[in-house]
């Protein structure tokens, strides 16, 4: 994975902190990270080449107006004034080549200096096993801080360790095994094995993109809501929130186009495509 | 009518096996072959204009272009060659690539094959590893999964995305027409080369059409522009060519037929 700066601009070394999308239904964590990319005002330092991501290109996607600002699949942001640095991915890694990925990610990251990695992604609340009775959605979360997956610190916020977080259970062993680099036996993981519900979570990008980063020493948070596939513009409001809550940003301190608030990306206005035609009607 | 059940999801959205960490990838493939006359003019290998043609309008515009000289190909080992002419052809499966002096040298490249999205970037670095024009230009067809505005059948829509180099620098190869909206996007090839020219602080431009095939009511565009560019252009319409070139582009790849 190759870094390219802009022209004139660096990845400043006082971001300490990465914030990243980790692929998933509803497109959730990438909506989040363009949301916070907007509001922040974090300014984009660099592409990063990786072989694994699908081609794509585009237009500006943060505005205020569409200047022509080419968007490339992996992107690289810095704010120093939140000390925080985003990485945004817009398109999605060949079928079969996620922990590769993720491997090079990480290494990407350990090598920036950065000590905190976030991961913002989101599961399918057909796979709850309760509904929450409270309208409110909550958040859930695994981290590398403790070996259950526990931390101190997104408990005070009332965030919920996920409970399908399970170290030994197969495929999340699995996944450790293969994050660390150590050999695998080609059976150690039947494939042919009907699938349980906890095999769900592993299998999802951010389990990779945490099982690598921890594997490299650094401490990774992911931050998780349920959804369904639909308007998923509620979730990622949802889910920014909760990681401003993390890195105790507030919206007074955005420095987006419209300080001090949170600033809707410009291409958000067609996210969902155009509106029906009404001579229909 | 499209199936709702089967056909592929926006690009936004994903198959679930897409997500899977354990999703088995992809056998590997031997990289593109870049094979060019085997005494290249440095004009070959180091143009002012590269010019790849991918959507079915560019293909017929560049048929038509008088006085090209067949320089070389791109070989994708995964593409079967049966049913191809020995004579360069419209028709072919292949990329063909050529060498027009104009007032100043250009490469012309008229990829008549699909490309698999997982193979765009590899075909991408090979090209422009082998040939390394002042600017590169990507004539690309607007793909409706892709576009988030309304598309009309009977409706011509032009766009364009450039690198920043291309912003930046110097006159624009492609002027009066507008960036592709916020929120839309290109993938596939034509995304791979603007990325990679991006990557390598090129110069590059791609420009998209709308409508990609039917009516060839957006090749008197691309002549105009080809024209103002300097390239000689015939008189024809090029709809023989636009037959050949649809019949040949990917939306209608099939293995039954060869």
């Amino acid at each position: 994975m190759e870094f390219t700066p802009e022209e004139g601009k660096v990845l400043s070394a006082d971001c300490p902190t990465l914030l990243l999308p980790g692929l998933s239904i509803g497109n959730v964590g990438q909506l989040a990270v363009d949301l916070l990319i907007s509001s922040i005002g974090a300014d984009r330092v660099g592409f990063l080449d990786e072989p694994s991501l699908l081609p794509c290109v585009g237009n500006d996607a943060y505005g205020p107006e569409p200047g022509g600002v080419l968007a490339l699949p992996l992107e690289a942001y810095d704010s120093p004034g939140h000390a925080l640095t985003l990485i945004q991915q817009r398109s999605p890694v060949v079928r079969g080549m996620m922990i590769e990925f993720a491997k090079k990610l990480a290494d990407f990251v350990s090598s920036t200096g950065k000590k905190h990695v976030i991961v913002l992604s989101s599961l399918d609340s057909g796979r709850m096993k309760q509904i929450a009775a409270s309208s409110e959605m909550q958040v859930y979360y695994v981290s590398s801080v403790n070996n259950d997956g526990t931390d101190d610190d997104c408990e005070s916020l009332g965030f919920k360790r996920l409970e399908e977080y399970e170290p030994t259970q197969r495929r999340w062993s699995y996944l450790n095994e293969l994050a660390e680099g150590n050999p695998v036996q080609g059976d150690d993981l039947d494939f042919e094995d009907e699938l349980g519900h906890d095999d769900y979570y592993p299998g999802l990008p951010f389990a990779a993109l945490f099982a690598c980063c921890k594997a490299k020493g650094l401490k990774v948070t992911c931050l998780l809501c349920y959804c369904s596939e639909g308007d998923n513009i509620a979730d990622s409001f949802q889910l920014a929130g909760a990681a401003c809550k993390l890195l105790k940003l507030t919206p007074d301190r955005f420095l987006g186009h419209v300080q001090g608030e949170w600033n809707i990306p410009l291409s958000w206005k067609t996210v969902y495509g155009p509106p029906p035609d009404s001579s229909l009607f | 009518m499209e199936d709702v059940l089967t056909e592929s999801p926006p690009p936004s959205r994903f198959f679930q096996e897409d997500l899977d960490n354990f999703a088995a990838p992809p056998p590997p493939l031997p990289p593109p072959i870049l094979v060019l006359h085997p005494n290249p003019s440095p004009d070959h290998l180091r143009p002012t204009l590269l010019l790849v043609a991918l959507s079915a309008p560019s293909l017929a515009v560049l048929h038509r272009i008088p006085h090209k000289t067949l320089i070389g190909t791109l070989i994708l080992p995964e593409i079967p060659l049966a049913g191809n002419s020995l004579e360069p052809s419209p028709r072919d499966r292949s990329c063909y690539i050529y060498a027009v002096a104009r007032p100043a040298p250009a490469v012309l490249v008229a990829v008549q094959c699909p490309v698999a999205s997982e193979r765009a970037r590899a075909v991408a670095k090979s090209l422009l590893g082998g040939i390394q024009a002042e600017k590169v230009l990507i004539l690309d067809s607007i793909r409706s999964q892709n576009f988030r505005g309304r598309l009309a059948v009977d409706e011509t829509l032009v766009f364009k995305l450039e690198t920043v180099e291309e912003r930046r620098y110097g006159q624009r190869l492609v002027e009066g027409v507008d960036y592709l909206p916020s929120g839309s996007m290109m993938d596939g090839l034509g995304a791979a080369i603007l990325g990679e020219c991006q990557m390598r602080k090129a110069k590059g431009t791609l420009m998209a059409t709308w409508p990609d095939n039917g009516r060839p009511i957006v090749v008197p565009i691309i002549r105009s522009l080809l024209q103002r560019l300097n390239f000689d252009m015939d008189g024809s319409d090029g709809a023989k060519e636009m037959v050949a070139a649809f019949t040949s582009s990917s939306r209608y790849d099939s293995d039954l037929y060869t």
